[in-house]
């Protein structure tokens, strides 16, 4: 047998439940330009029923839970492709200057001075005891020296500001993580207690997505919605509720920081994120470039004594050396000077009499050998170029694709955890119409209540 | 049937749309205003690597121009000077045809003869002719003076040397830069100063006046074998300085095809940039307004 007051609870449940699920939807619509908010569902259930001789009834509706939807997968994607950009963003951002110091479509670069150089030669070999001459060779060779001094030197440069890039990456991973150990905590509490741990989760990913864009990040399932998150490597970030700072330490070889993990250098190990396009551009790409800059330098400068040293200089006397002789590959574009002052010193004679240019000639057929590992100087220099020109070109094409497959996988995200405001309204109008039919029924059985009591006076 | 639920911000896509719309108008006014359509390395790093060689090689061309025209300034004064030699020579073979008449006083013959020592002393001169301060008939010994007359003898001592130099005249093509002073003034087959020398003495003496004209005439002959290399360097030079200039056109056309835009397509494409950045932004503004549910509850 079913009783009016039995009636009159439910409609009560009803219209709490209703109003648990106006709250949710009205806290969506509050947070529709949230970053990182997932849309929230009221989890409707019937009451458990009562079983009165052989009737079932049921007692009405209970809001069982408000859950957070959310794709961890696709967060985990998403995380995935933004190491992928942020690390080809920061490689790219430091690449790009690097390649303005050789581009050639606007006449910087090297080849000017390089060519110069020769063109020096080409024009003392039809007069080689003109004095002007001499100077203007002694001019062009400073300018070339000069020149590989100071692009030598805006690589070094560069190199120094991405140096001090890595150690401010650094510090904000470790603010990162630190934030993360403390919402981690949240979740597990929340999801113990069998609260909606959505909200902490929110903020979770959110914080994890910007850790993404600075390291290479993988997330390992703890239990009780907790994380431990570890470089690609496997060295530890944070662990349940807490983190592990990574550290910089000046390496005593190149004077660059060197990151640590517990006392582990894992600076090699780094693949993704802002800190892995910096050292990329640290210690693989400037390294690269200053080493074709050097080898050409020193295989020109050695190329031009040894032949200098062959002639006679206008005095009659043996050639000397004509560059400072570099001391080794390494560092030798940045050092790189004029040995002689004096124009006559030059030694354009193969014979000793002022007159003869066969050394000068000599010299300037240099241009044409390969006396820089199998190539002409400047074939050497066009193929620095290319490199320099082809690494920013692929970065380029990486990221755009990679920036596709981000916004693509940002969609999904946010057709899984988007507020919809139309689905919010047609929501809100449902609790809305359902909330006023069971005020309309508990107004009901109160006049069949009354009913009751009138009939009893 | 239940529609694939899509993601209800417009906002990034918009915006994204917008900004690559900006990004290929900014690309076609930075086109039209360098006239490049490569502006950085990385826009096309294999024409840039091959700029760096068309530039390297233009710019030498321009130098052996220079080069060029120093040279010929140099075979042009050397021609000119003889020229000149051949006038004195020419001059001098009337003289001792003169002084062979035999109707001639002793006297008469050796004012003849004081004239041809003025000639020998004026040929001094001429084989001591120097261009931009070096002496173009001393071989490679170019700050010696090449011949020196002794004031007794009148005898001519040759102080250059006979080596020659080879001057690009562009990419492996090379000329010499002269003949020596004494292949040119002292040559086995007539020479210059004893022909002249020989003839004075003939004068001064009374005999053998005719073999000495011989002498001069046989020098006359061999000058003008020799300054045949004067005349074929200078044509050679012309002929270098075409190729060089026809090889400058070349190279900044294929600079023009390595990197430089066409005016019109440039053109073209910034307009095309400006009409789907004005469309764009009009779709935009379109979507942003969209009414909602909400719109039509009231």
């Amino acid at each position: 047998m079913g009783s009016l007051s039995g009636a009159l609870n439910i409609t009560l449940s009803s219209m709490l439940a209703e109003e648990g699920a106006i709250e949710t939807t009205s806290n969506n619509i509050a947070n529709v330009n949230t970053p990182g908010y997932s849309r929230q569902r009221p989890v409707l259930e019937e009451a458990p029923p009562v079983l009165n001789g052989n009737l079932v009834f049921g007692t009405g509706v209970q809001l069982q839970q408000v859950e957070s939807l959310r794709d961890s997968i696709l967060d985990l994607r998403v995380n995935q492709e933004t190491q992928q950009q942020g690390s080809l963003n920061s490689f790219l951002n430091s690449a790009q200057q690097i390649q303005s110091l050789f581009n050639e479509t606007n006449g910087t670069g090297l080849q000017s001075d390089l060519t110069n150089f020769f063109n020096s030669l080409s024009q003392l070999s039809t007069n080689p005891s003109d004095l002007n001459l001499r100077q203007a060779v002694l001019t062009s060779a400073q300018n070339l020296a000069s020149a590989f001094n100071q692009t030598s030197s805006a690589l070094t440069t560069q190199q120094r500001n991405v140096d001090l890039s890595v150690t401010q990456t650094v510090s904000q991973i470790n603010t990162l993580t630190q934030q993360i150990a403390a919402v981690n905590s949240q979740v597990s509490a929340a999801t113990t207690s069998n609260q909606n741990p959505g909200p902490f989760v929110d903020q979770r990913q959110q914080l994890i997505n910007q850790l993404s864009n600075l390291v290479d990040v993988s997330e390992i399932n703890a239990g009780n919605g907790s994380l431990t998150l570890t470089t690609s490597s496997g060295a530890p970030l944070v662990v349940g509720g807490q983190s592990f700072a990574l550290t910089t330490q000046t390496d005593p070889a190149t004077a660059l920081q060197d990151i640590d993990s517990q006392g582990t250098n894992i600076t090699a190990n780094i693949t993704g994120g802002e800190l892995a396009g910096q050292l990329q551009i640290r210690d693989q790409e400037i390294p690269s470039i200053q080493n074709s800059l050097d080898t050409l330098a020193s295989s020109l400068a050695n190329a031009v004594n040894t032949q200098h040293q062959a002639g006679f200089d206008l005095n009659g006397a043996p050639g000397g050396n004509f560059f400072v002789p570099p001391t080794g590959v390494a560092g030798a574009a940045a050092s790189l000077a004029v040995a002689i002052t004096d124009p006559t010193k030059i030694a354009a004679s193969s014979d000793g009499t002022p007159g003869d240019n066969g050394n000068v000639n000599a010299l300037l057929d240099l241009q044409n050998q390969n006396i820089v590992n199998g190539e002409t100087p400047m074939n050497a220099y066009s193929n620095l170029v290319f490199q320099m020109g082809n690494d920013v070109q692929t970065a380029q094409t990486n990221q755009t694709a990679g920036s596709q497959v981000l916004s693509q996988l940002q969609n999904l995200q946010g057709g899984v955890s988007g507020v919809d405001i139309n689905e919010e309204s047609a929501n809100l109008i449902r609790f809305q119409n359902a909330y006023t039919a069971s005020a309309q029924v508990a107004t009901t059985i109160n006049t069949l209540l009354q009913t009751t009591i009138d009939m009893v006076q | 049937m239940m529609a694939i639920r899509l993601n209800p911000d417009l906002v990034p896509d918009l915006l994204a749309a917008v900004q690559q719309s900006q990004q290929n108008m900014t690309t076609a006014t930075q086109q039209l205003s360098t006239g490049k359509k490569v502006n950085q390395l990385s826009d096309d790093p294999a024409a840039v690597a091959q700029l760096v060689e068309n530039h390297n090689q233009s710019s030498q061309d321009d130098q052996f121009l220079t080069n060029l025209s120093g040279l010929q300034g140099k075979f042009q004064v050397a021609d000119s000077t003889m020229s000149n030699v051949v006038t004195v020579l020419t001059r001098a073979i009337s003289l001792g045809t003169e002084g062979a008449n035999g109707t001639l006083s002793t006297s008469d013959q050796q004012a003849i003869g004081a004239e041809v020592q003025g000639l020998l002393s004026q040929m001094v001169s001429l084989g001591n002719t120097t261009y931009q301060g070096t002496y173009i008939f001393a071989g490679t010994a170019v700050t010696t003076q090449p011949f020196a007359q002794d004031p007794n003898t009148l005898a001519v001592a040759y102080n250059g040397n006979s080596n020659t130099t080879s001057v690009q005249l562009s990419n492996g093509n090379s000329i010499n830069s002269g003949v020596p002073g004494d292949q040119l003034f002292q040559n086995a087959s007539g020479s210059v100063f004893g022909a002249l020398q020989d003839l004075y003495n003939s004068l001064e003496s009374g005999t053998g006046i005719d073999t000495a004209v011989t002498e001069v005439q046989d020098a006359l002959n061999s000058i003008s074998t020799q300054r045949v290399f004067y005349g074929n360097a200078l044509n050679q030079i012309s002929m270098s300085e075409n190729f060089l200039n026809q090889d400058t056109v070349n190279l900044s056309s294929q600079e023009n095809d390595l990197v430089g835009v066409d005016a019109a397509t440039a053109a073209s494409n910034l307009a095309q940039a400006q009409t789907a950045y004005e469309s764009q932004l009009a779709a935009t503004a379109k979507v942003l307004n969209l009414p909602n549910l909400l719109s039509f509850l009231q």
